[in-house]
């Protein structure tokens, strides 16, 4: 049974890196940008429905619809005030210097205003399958875990689907992959762009109220979880997002196997130790010089 | 009285032909400081071929992207009797003229039947529509040889291949003018006729064409007519 348990563990946890891998290659495939914000509209998601909740006594319906139309109007601002004047103003900047000045400020600013509004300590949105555990045969599952899991699985096959099944998907990778050539074919670049940041946002903010009963919340948790998605999105190239979410499982799996019958302390080692030897061997394949590059 | 009435249809036919598909005037496109194009003022009537001719990095290629709207210019630009917004490609795409732009822009990490399809974008979101549409199959049997590379990824192609593909994804567009800028750069004398064979044979169905070419010489075995651009002004 211990197995068994340790690969749901690590199905759930594995789940978590994979939803955000998921928005790490949504956006990357259509803008070429990293986005290291993403894991702060799941802290923002979590920590805003518990406030409306717990402190503004809300309804937990109306809390939740509140703060996910508040993630996806914060995105569409963002891209509005900053992302499209570095991205298509004049002096418009490289890859590189978005992921890193403007992804990454936009970080830091979430986790300011969070500190601000929610205080240090850490919280959870209310659960929204209540209940004890499921048990079957000696397996235990969370409950949600469950919904975790569900939400990653989901969400994978549905942008999965989306790029490969429909022209305006095709459009996204399209945006990624050229911008005069997208352009020239009536492909508004600018408009995909901005869906997906709000997309994933939304997203993200979706999953951290799902999840953060699991774990907790505090303010500035969303920078770490969301660099574990950008781990996983490097296994999947940052290019497929339903790579990503295989990637993303096989990585909690993994650790959770680690942790369970080796030690928890290799964890990270081993798993950075594995990124790095397929930097070396297969960097294209991961997308990886794209990515550098901008 | 049938000589009479192929007569009309002729005359018919030529008024039709001599309709301003393109109209620019006193177009000029500046990158910083330097001028590139100076009060460039010429027209395509429909159904027209023209060679857009000069030495490399006279502004013939500026001028194409000033049309299209990937360029800022000033002047203006009509399309089919509408005027053209400035830096608006999306509307030019729509609204009739597509360009295979000159090293192409194709998405490499897609599939050619992808690249393809992605032409139809500008009249239908689609993709079933876009792939049992007409201009779809035309394009795609444009270039026959490309068949066997329907699946490969358009990165992994050679030049020539590639600017079949680029022209492939311009026609399933179903274009009323197609600019063509610099097609037989890079590419073998071979490849070079090939495209040429099947530009002619698109200007063939009736298309307006706008051909950027640095050689005069090819450009005019298959344009009418020729607009000479030299230091950025059309002389």
């Amino acid at each position: 049974m211990k197995l068994g348990n340790l690969l749901i563990a690590g199905l759930i946890s594995g789940s978590i890196y994979a939803v955000f891998a998921v928005c790490i290659a949504m956006w990357f495939r259509v803008s070429n940008i990293l986005n290291l914000a993403v894991g702060d509209f799941a802290m923002l998601g979590a920590l805003g429905t518990d406030h409306l909740v717990r402190v503004l006594h809300w309804p937990t319906a109306p809390a939740i619809v509140t703060v996910i139309v508040a993630c996806g109007v914060g995105a569409y601002l963002y891209d509005k005030a900053i992302l499209r004047l570095a991205l298509d103003g004049r002096r418009r900047q490289e890859g590189i210097v978005i992921t890193f000045f403007f992804t990454f400020a936009l970080s830091f600013f979430i986790e300011g205003l969070a500190e601000v509004l929610f205080g240090t300590n850490i919280y959870a949105a209310p659960t929204l399958w209540q209940g004890n555990s499921l048990s079957w045969g000696g397996l235990h599952f969370e409950r949600a875990g469950l919904l975790v899991l569900a939400c990653a699985v989901v969400s994978g096959i549905a942008f999965t689907a989306y790029i490969r099944y429909t022209l305006s998907g095709k459009a996204v990778e399209a945006s990624g992959e050229s911008y005069v050539g997208a352009s020239i074919v009536g492909i508004d670049t600018r408009r995909y762009r901005r869906n997906i940041f709000i997309m994933t946002g939304m997203l993200a903010a979706v999953f951290g109220i799902l999840q953060s009963p699991l774990t907790g919340y505090a303010f500035n948790s969303g920078g770490t979880i969301g660099f574990t998605g950008f781990i996983a999105a490097a296994y999947a190239g940052y290019q497929k997002p339903g790579r990503a979410v295989l990637a993303g499982v096989a990585i909690g799996v993994v650790e959770s196997l680690l942790g369970g019958y080796v030690s928890t302390q290799y964890n990270d080692t081993i798993l950075y130790a594995i990124l790095a030897a397929l930097v070396l061997i297969r960097p294209s394949a991961m997308g990886l010089d794209v990515a550098v590059g901008g | 009285m049938p000589g009479a009435a192929q007569a009309q249809e002729g005359a018919a036919v030529g008024a039709a032909a001599r309709r301003p598909a393109l109209r620019v005037e006193h177009l000029s496109i500046k990158y910083g400081d330097v001028v590139a194009v100076h009060d460039a003022t010429f027209a395509v009537d429909e159904g027209e071929c023209v060679a857009l001719v000069g030495p490399n990095g006279n502004g013939k290629s500026s001028i194409v992207m000033g049309i299209v709207g990937l360029a800022v210019r000033g002047g203006r630009v009509d399309l089919f009797g509408s005027e053209a917004p400035a830096r608006n490609v999306n509307w030019t795409a729509r609204h009739g003229l597509t360009l295979v732009p000159e090293r192409r822009h194709l998405y490499p990490a897609l599939t050619v039947l992808d690249n393809v399809v992605l032409g139809c974008y500008s009249w239908t979101r689609n993709l079933r529509k876009a792939r049992t549409s007409a201009p779809y199959e035309r394009a795609l049997a444009l270039f026959p040889e490309l068949e066997r590379h329907f699946r490969q990824r358009a990165g992994t192609l050679s030049g020539g291949q590639q600017q079949m593909v680029a022209i492939a994804r311009g026609m399933a567009a179903d274009p009323r003018l197609l600019a063509v800028d610099e097609p037989c750069l890079g590419l073998a004398e071979a490849v070079s006729k090939r495209v040429y064979q099947v530009l002619g044979e698109i200007h063939a169905e009736g298309r307006t064409l706008v051909i950027v070419e640095e050689d005069p010489r090819r450009a005019l075995q298959l344009a009418t007519r020729q607009v000479e651009v030299r230091n950025g002004v059309v002389v």
